[in-house]
């Protein structure tokens, strides 16, 4: 029973920070700005899309472990007790807050440790259309795995984070796996037990 | 001698000329302008309705271009030695992560590491890192016109636009769109030179450094600058003022006096030179 009350609760903390706390700046600037980042690794790669996906990953790791900071001091929640919680705040006030929007997490593992968020509209790769050579290798939006691993690396959940699917590759929609590897523990300093 | 009067007289006029283009609008009268707010709210509007996203999740990533392109540096770098010598190691290390493509990838040292090599490298490696950063901003600048040119401005004529009125759209429109504010002073000597200063420079607010920041501190801040530099080239190219006859250069400056304090304790000045 608590449960659905609880996940409102996300999604109004989600909009509420949103609309009253965060200074907002252009998505289609967003979007060209990250455009020219990757057109600049392309040509820096010569078209090396598998380099360009490991740098733009790296880039977003190191973004996460910074971005999880002001997300944590945005919205004041909690530590989540399990990944379905963690889903939630990922989709309903992770990406709200920065990205606005809410990706659909779909395809649980049985045993509740990977899922898959579904990305519906992505201001990353709006207007975006890949030359052909790109679109066999090339993970346009990678960053947001980097982001995400990084993130949530912070919070002591070692993830795997890929993508699965993407509309730039022509596939029929963009879903982004995370799987739990392991919770990481709370170092204790040693001799304080 | 008598050339140089002639000359003198010229620029007179010239002057005169100035004054009576921008003496005109305000005396055509009210109704102009009432129209012109109308227009004004309008674009607001319009602007306001337009997707948004997190101001800190694009500064994150403006920010993170510096340390990128430092590994893509060193990358390169190290691709070139390996070339040269027996680096056979790193090649087959890329390709067993092939193998197991969900398995997260390398990952570049952290970015604070990476922003100290970069002060630490030589001028060459320097160098190549900023052009690197340059370009990013190009695009950027090339792209951004292109977003404002699309908003129905009523401020904007690309038209009949002078090399000033160029400067204004950059100080006023281009800094709103990226950092929500306008360049706080603009100097010009009218001879193809101006000084945009920035004395809340945003990309760099976040950063904390002691109250006086220390020279070496501020060198390694550096390099943030310099995508905005790209970005007010890009801007110029794409109204058409050629990449080669233009100079911007980033530098400090102190805050003024009265201005609160702020985070980072200096002031950005980008000093643009433009060829006629």
């Amino acid at each position: 029973m608590s449960t659905p009350t609880q996940s409102k609760s996300l999604k109004t903390i989600g909009e509420d920070t949103w609309k009253n706390k965060t200074e907002k700046v252009n998505a289609e600037l967003f979007t060209l700005t990250y455009g020219a980042i990757v057109s600049q690794l392309c040509a820096d790669y010569d078209r090396d899309f598998q380099k360009v996906n490991n740098h733009l990953f790296s880039m977003g790791y190191n973004i996460g472990v910074r971005l999880i900071e002001d997300f944590l001091a945005r919205t004041a929640l909690p530590r989540c007790e399990n990944m379905v919680k963690t889903s939630e705040m990922i989709s309903k006030c992770a990406f709200k807050i920065f990205l606005n929007m809410t990706p659909q997490v779909t395809n649980w593992s049985t045993e509740k440790d990977a899922f898959s968020l579904m990305l519906e509209e992505n201001p990353l790769s709006d207007f975006v259309e890949l030359p052909v050579d790109a679109m066999k290798q090339l993970w346009y939006s990678n960053v947001l795995c980097g982001v995400l691993k990084g993130a949530l690396e912070m919070v002591q959940l070692d993830c795997d984070v890929w993508f699965i699917s993407d509309i730039l590759k022509g596939d029929s929609q963009t879903e982004l796996r995370i799987k739990l590897n392991k919770v990481l523990k709370d170092e204790v300093p040693i001799g304080e037990d | 001698m008598v050339r140089t009067k002639e000359d003198l007289n010229q620029s007179i006029k010239k002057m005169n000329r100035i004054n009576a283009a921008s003496n005109t609008p305000t005396a055509v009268g009210t109704q102009e302008t009432t129209e012109q707010q109308k227009l004004q709210h309008q674009l607001q509007i319009f602007q306001n309705s337009l997707p948004k996203v997190s101001q800190t999740a694009y500064m994150l990533l403006l920010n993170e271009c510096v340390p990128l392109s430092m590994a893509v540096e060193k990358k390169r770098g190290d691709r070139a030695l390996n070339l040269v010598g027996n680096g056979d190691d790193e090649v087959s290390q890329t390709e067993g992560k092939l193998e197991g493509v969900h398995l997260s990838p390398p990952l570049d040292p952290p970015s604070n590491q990476l922003c100290r090599e970069l002060y630490e490298a030589d001028e060459e490696k320097h160098n190549r890192v900023l052009d690197r950063l340059r370009n990013i901003g190009f695009e950027i600048g090339n792209k951004v016109t292109e977003l404002l040119v699309f908003s129905n401005n009523p401020n904007l004529h690309f038209k009949d636009m002078d090399l000033l009125s160029v400067m204004k759209f950059i100080c006023r429109d281009v800094w709103r769109q990226m950092f929500n504010k306008q360049v706080d002073n603009l100097k010009t000597n009218h001879r193809g030179t101006f000084y945009l200063f920035d004395y809340d420079y945003k990309p760099i607010q976040t950063f904390a450094l002691d109250s006086e920041s220390s020279a070496k501190e501020l060198q390694m801040v550096k390099p943030f600058l310099e995508i905005t530099v790209g970005v007010i080239k890009g801007v110029l190219a794409s109204i058409g003022h050629a990449p080669e006859n233009v100079v911007c250069l980033a530098s400090y400056v102190d805050r003024p006096e009265e201005k609160p304090r702020s985070s980072f304790t200096k002031g950005v000045s980008f000093h643009v030179q433009v060829t006629m």
